[in-house]
C-alpha cells in the first residue's frame, strides 16, 4: 500500500459511519478511559508529593513536589538483589512450569493413554481440594525446600487448570499430521517436539504469561517459607518497607521534633508504581509476540 | 449430559478426594519438644552468682539465637547501628531475627520446629495462655543460668503472667505496675484536644456537657466552614476513640458492685452522649469520612490540621502528625481541654497499658541455648540495657543530671532534629523494644514531641489502672469466645448506626437490636467467665 492511499482509505471509512454513532462512541471511549486513567495518575502524582501535601484530598498535579517516598523506597540496599530474584523466578518458573504442564498434557490430549480418565480424575481434584496451609509447609520442609530458590519454582510447576488449556490446544494439532510423521518414523518425543510444541505456541504464550504474572505477584510463599532476605523477591522486599514504614510513623517517641520526609501512604504509593512499572514496560513487548503467536496459531490450525 | 454418565465421571473424582482426605487427616506432627524440661539441660558452663547478670561472667564466643517476632515491621537487622551493636558486643551474642503474621506462626507450631525466642503480641492469644507445653519457664531457667533475672523482672508482672502451673513462660513489654502508675513514668494519652486557632476564634464555649458541646460544635462549623468539627481515631481495629476512650473519658464505671463484670457499652451516661454526638454528625459536625478513614488516612488529615477538635487516643502513636502540624503552624497547634465530662460529676478514669504490657517473649522448649536466651533478657530488662535502648551510650548519644533525669548530647540532639534518617539507621534508638518501659522513657523529656507534653500533662490527673477488667474476655477457641467475637462485631456495626442514625427513633431501634442480639448470643455465659476472670485478677494482685 503506499503512502498516499492509505489516508484516503481511512476517510472513506469515516464517511461511510454515522456521524452520531461516532460521537457517542468516541464520548463513551473517552469517559471509559477517564475511569481508568484518572485514579491511576492519582497514584502517580500523589507518589510525587511531599508529606505534608498528602492528606489534601484528590489531586492531578503535586502541591509540592517530592521524591523523597521514592528515595526511602529505592535507598532500600536489597532492592535490587530482591529485583533480581523477582526476575529469576519469574523467568525460570515460567519456562519450568510450561514445559513442565506441557509434558503432562501432551499424553493426556491422546486418547489411547491407558489410564486417562483416572489421572484426570485426580488432577480435577486437586482443582477443588488443597492440602491446606500447614500441611502444605509440613511437605515443604520435609521436602527440605525451606529457605531455598526452589520453593518459588518446584511446588508451583504444576497446575490442571493450565494442563486443561494446553490440552485443549494440542487436541486442535491435526491427527492427519501426527499420523503422516509416524508413518515418517518419528517417535512421540520428536512429534511433540518438533510438531505439536511449535504448533501450540499462543497456547505456551498463554500459560506463560499466567504463570509469570503470578510469579511476578506472589509473595506469600516468601512470607511462609523463606526466612532469608537475600531470597525475598520484590514485592516481598516491599511489603517489608511498607510495615516499617508504619511503624515509623508510629514511633513517636523516638523521633522527637523531626518531621518525617514521607507517609506511610506516599511510601506505599511510591512502591505501587515500582511494582507495576516493570509489567508496564515489558507489556508492549510480550503483547506483541502473544498477538502474533496467536495469529500464527489460528492460520497454522 | 445423562445423570449416569455425570455419575460415572463424578466417581473416581470422590474417591480421589476421599483418599486425599484420609491422608491429610492421618498427617500428624510429633511435638518432641513438649518433653523438654530445664532439669534435663547441661549445667552452666560458667559461675552463675546472684548479684551479677551471668552475661558477664559467660565468656563463650559465637553464640547464636534465632528470634521470632510475631510482628511484620519488626526491623530485623542486628549489629549494624550504635544499639545492637553494643548488645551484640556485650553478650557476644548474633541474633537472627524473622518476622511474620499468625499464619506463619502457626505453621512453626504445626511443623514442631520453633524458633529459639519467640515473641508475640497478644497476651490474650491461644500461644501465650498454653506456653507451657513449648517454653521454658523463666525463672527455672533463671535459677539454673542466670538468677540475676529476678532482681531485674517486676514481681508484679510475673505474678501477674503466672499460669495455672504456678509458673511463668513469657515476659512483656511496657508492662506498667501500679507502682509505676505512682510514680508518674506514665502519661496520658487520651484527651479531647483542639486546635487553638479555632479556640480563640469561636470564644468561651464550655464542652464538658452535652448542650455546651452541641453549640460548640456549630460555633466551629460557623467560624471554620472548611474543617471537620470533630473527629476520632481509625474507627475499625483497636485503637478506635468512640469506644473504651469516650467510656474512660466519661468516668464509666468498669465493675458493679462486689466486683462484677459491668457492660460499659450500655452505660447510660455513654448512650446519651452517643446521642449527642448522633446530633452532631447530623449538623454535619462528623464527616462520614470518619467512619472509614484508616490510620493513615487519620494520620494524614492530623497532620494537615483537617480537624477542629479530636477525641484522640494512643496520643503516641499519632506524635508524629501531631508535630509535623505544630512545626508548621505553631500558633495553630492542638491543646487539650475540658470537654466530653460526666454530667454525674465522675472524673475521667484515663487508662494506659497494664500490667499485661505489649509484646510478650518466650523462650521455647527447642531453644539451642537457653541460657544465652535468659541472659539476653535479663540484660535487656536490666537499668543497664534499659538505657542503651532508649538512650544510646552514655557521653556519646546522652548526659545523666544530677536529679536523674537525661538529656541528649549537642552531637545526639543534633542528628535527632536534622538527620531522621540516620537516627533511626544508624542509632536506632528507642526502637529496640522487646523489652522496653515507660519509665526509662520518662526520664529524658524529649523522649516525647513537643506538640503533644501539654496534652499528656493534662490527662496525668485522671491517670487509672483498670487491672481487674484486664484481659477477662473468654479463652480463645471456647464457644463463648466465638459468641463474644460476634459480639463485638454486632457492636462495631452498632456504634456506627448509633452515632448515623438519623433520628431519635432510629437510635432507640439500633440500641434495641444490639440488646436483643446480646440476649441471644451466650452473653450471661460470657459473663460469668468474666467475673470468674475478674475473681482470678484480684487473686494475682494479691487483693
Amino acid at each position: 500500500m503506499s503512502a498516499i492511499s492509505a489516508p484516503a482509505v481511512a476517510s472513506k471509512r469515516i464517511r461511510h459511519s454515522s456521524p452520531v454513532f461516532t460521537a457517542v462512541n468516541c464520548t463513551l471511549l473517552v469517559l471509559f478511559t477517564l475511569l481508568i486513567v484518572v485514579p491511576v495518575w492519582n497514584i502517580v502524582i500523589s507518589s510525587f508529593s511531599s508529606s505534608g501535601s498528602l492528606g489534601e484530598g484528590v489531586v492531578f498535579w503535586p502541591k509540592q513536589f517530592s521524591l523523597d517516598n521514592y528515595k526511602s523506597v529505592l535507598a532500600d540496599s536489597g532492592m535490587w538483589n530482591a529485583l533480581f530474584i523477582s526476575v529469576a523466578k519469574t523467568g525460570v518458573g515460567v519456562i519450568f512450569h510450561t514445559l513442565f504442564c506441557a509434558l503432562f498434557a501432551y499424553p493426556m490430549s491422546k486418547a489411547y493413554l491407558k489410564g486417562r480418565k483416572l489421572y484426570s480424575a485426580m488432577g480435577i481434584t486437586t482443582m477443588f481440594f488443597s492440602g491446606g496451609m500447614i500441611p502444605t509447609f509440613l511437605l515443604i520442609k520435609s521436602l527440605g525446600l525451606l529457605n531455598s530458590f526452589w520453593v518459588y519454582i518446584i511446588p508451583a510447576l504444576f497446575s490442571y487448570y493450565d494442563v486443561i488449556i494446553l490440552m485443549n490446544f494440542f487436541r486442535q494439532v491435526p491427527d492427519e499430521l501426527v499420523e503422516s510423521a509416524k508413518l515418517d518414523g518419528a517417535n512421540e518425543w520428536r512429534i511433540f517436539g518438533s510438531i505439536v510444541l511449535p504448533l501450540s505456541m499462543p497456547g505456551l504464550a498463554t500459560i506463560g504469561l499466567f504463570h509469570g504474572v503470578a510469579q511476578w505477584n506472589d509473595f506469600m510463599t516468601t512470607k511462609l517459607y523463606i526466612n532469608n532476605e537475600s531470597l525475598y523477591p520484590l514485592q516481598m522486599r516491599l511489603y517489608d518497607i511498607i510495615a516499617r514504614s508504619q511503624a515509623a510513623s508510629s514511633n513517636g517517641g523516638n523521633i522527637g521534633q523531626v518531621v518525617l520526609d514521607t507517609t506511610t501512604r506516599g511510601v506505599r504509593l511510591s512502591t505501587i508504581i515500582i511494582t507495576i512499572l516493570p509489567i508496564l514496560v515489558l507489556y508492549p513487548f510480550v503483547q506483541r509476540y502473544f498477538v502474533s503467536g496467536s495469529l500464527a496459531g489460528a492460520i497454522k490450525g | 449430559m445423562s445423570v449416569k454418565r455425570a455419575s460415572r465421571k463424578l466417581l473416581p473424582a470422590a474417591l480421589a478426594a476421599l483418599v486425599a482426605l484420609t491422608t491429610l487427616t492421618a498427617c500428624g506432627v510429633d511435638n518432641a519438644y513438649t518433653k523438654n524440661t530445664v532439669s534435663a539441660l547441661p549445667a552452666a558452663t560458667y559461675q552463675a552468682k546472684a548479684d551479677q547478670p551471668a552475661w558477664k561472667s559467660d565468656k563463650r564466643k559465637d553464640n547464636k539465637l534465632l528470634w521470632y517476632v510475631n510482628a511484620d515491621w519488626w526491623n530485623k537487622s542486628w549489629g549494624k547501628d550504635m544499639v545492637t551493636k553494643q548488645v551484640k558486643k556485650d553478650l557476644n551474642l548474633d541474633i537472627e531475627f524473622v518476622t511474620g503474621d499468625d499464619s506463619k506462626l502457626n505453621t512453626y507450631f504445626a511443623g514442631g520446629d520453633l524458633p529459639d525466642v519467640v515473641t508475640v503480641l497478644d497476651a490474650n492469644s491461644r500461644v501465650v495462655k498454653s506456653a507451657n507445653n513449648w517454653a521454658y519457664p523463666l525463672e527455672d531457667l533463671a535459677k539454673k543460668y542466670d538468677p540475676y533475672f529476678t532482681k531485674v523482672a517486676s514481681k508484679q508482672t510475673l505474678d501477674w503472667y503466672r499460669l495455672k502451673d504456678g509458673k511463668v513462660y513469657g515476659y512483656p513489654s511496657y508492662s506498667n505496675t501500679s507502682q509505676d502508675y505512682k510514680s508518674g513514668a506514665i502519661h496520658a494519652s487520651t484527651g479531647f484536644i483542639i486546635r487553638k486557632d479555632v479556640l480563640d476564634a469561636i470564644g468561651p464555649q464550655d464542652f464538658t456537657t452535652r448542650e455546651g458541646f452541641m453549640a460548640g460544635m456549630k460555633a466551629i462549623k460557623e467560624h471554620f466552614p472548611d474543617l471537620v468539627p470533630f473527629g476520632f481515631n481509625e474507627f475499625n481495629g483497636g485503637n478506635g476513640s468512640m469506644d473504651d476512650a469516650l467510656q474512660n473519658m466519661l468516668g464509666v464505671p468498669t465493675e458493679s458492685a462486689g466486683h462484677q463484670y459491668y457492660d460499659r457499652r450500655l452505660d447510660r451516661e455513654y448512650l446519651d452522649w452517643l446521642n449527642t454526638f448522633r446530633q452532631v454528625h447530623a449538623s454535619g459536625g462528623i464527616s462520614d469520612d470518619s467512619f472509614a478513614d484508616d490510620n493513615d488516612a487519620f494520620k494524614e488529615k492530623l497532620s494537615t490540621g483537617k480537624y477542629a477538635s479530636i477525641l484522640i487516643k494512643s496520643l503516641v502513636n499519632q506524635s508524629v502528625p501531631i508535630q509535623t502540624w505544630a512545626s508548621k503552624n505553631p500558633d495553630k497547634q492542638y491543646v487539650a481541654v475540658d470537654g466530653i465530662r460526666s454530667s454525674k460529676g465522675l472524673k475521667p478514669t484515663l487508662t494506659e497499658t497494664g500490667l499485661s504490657g505489649w509484646t510478650v517473649s518466650f523462650i521455647s522448649k527447642q531453644c539451642r541455648n537457653p541460657s544465652k536466651a535468659i541472659q539476653a533478657f535479663t540484660y535487656l530488662l536490666s537499668d543497664y540495657g534499659q538505657m542503651l535502648v532508649n538512650f544510646g551510650i552514655e557521653g556519646d548519644t546522652y548526659e545523666t543530671r544530677s536529679d536523674g533525669t537525661v538529656r541528649w548530647t549537642a552531637k545526639a540532639n543534633d542528628i535527632r532534629l536534622n538527620n531522621s534518617k540516620s537516627w533511626q539507621n544508624d542509632y536506632r534508638i528507642g526502637e529496640f523494644v522487646l523489652f522496653g518501659h515507660d519509665k526509662y522513657k520518662a526520664l529524658n523529656p524529649d523522649s516525647f514531641a513537643d506538640a503533644v507534653k501539654q496534652i499528656q500533662a493534662f490527662g496525668q490527673p485522671y491517670l487509672t489502672t483498670q487491672y481487674d477488667t484486664e484481659n477477662v474476655d473468654p479463652d480463645v477457641g471456647t464457644l463463648q469466645a466465638r459468641a463474644n467475637s460476634a459480639i463485638s462485631t454486632k457492636w462495631a456495626t452498632t456504634l456506627v448506626s448509633l452515632m448515623r442514625s438519623g433520628s431519635q427513633q432510629d437510635f432507640d431501634q439500633v440500641l434495641k437490636d444490639y440488646r436483643d442480639f446480646l440476649g441471644s448470643n451466650r452473653i450471661d455465659e460470657i459473663n460469668v467467665i468474666r467475673n470468674q476472670k475478674i475473681q482470678d485478677n484480684r487473686k494475682r494482685l494479691g487483693l
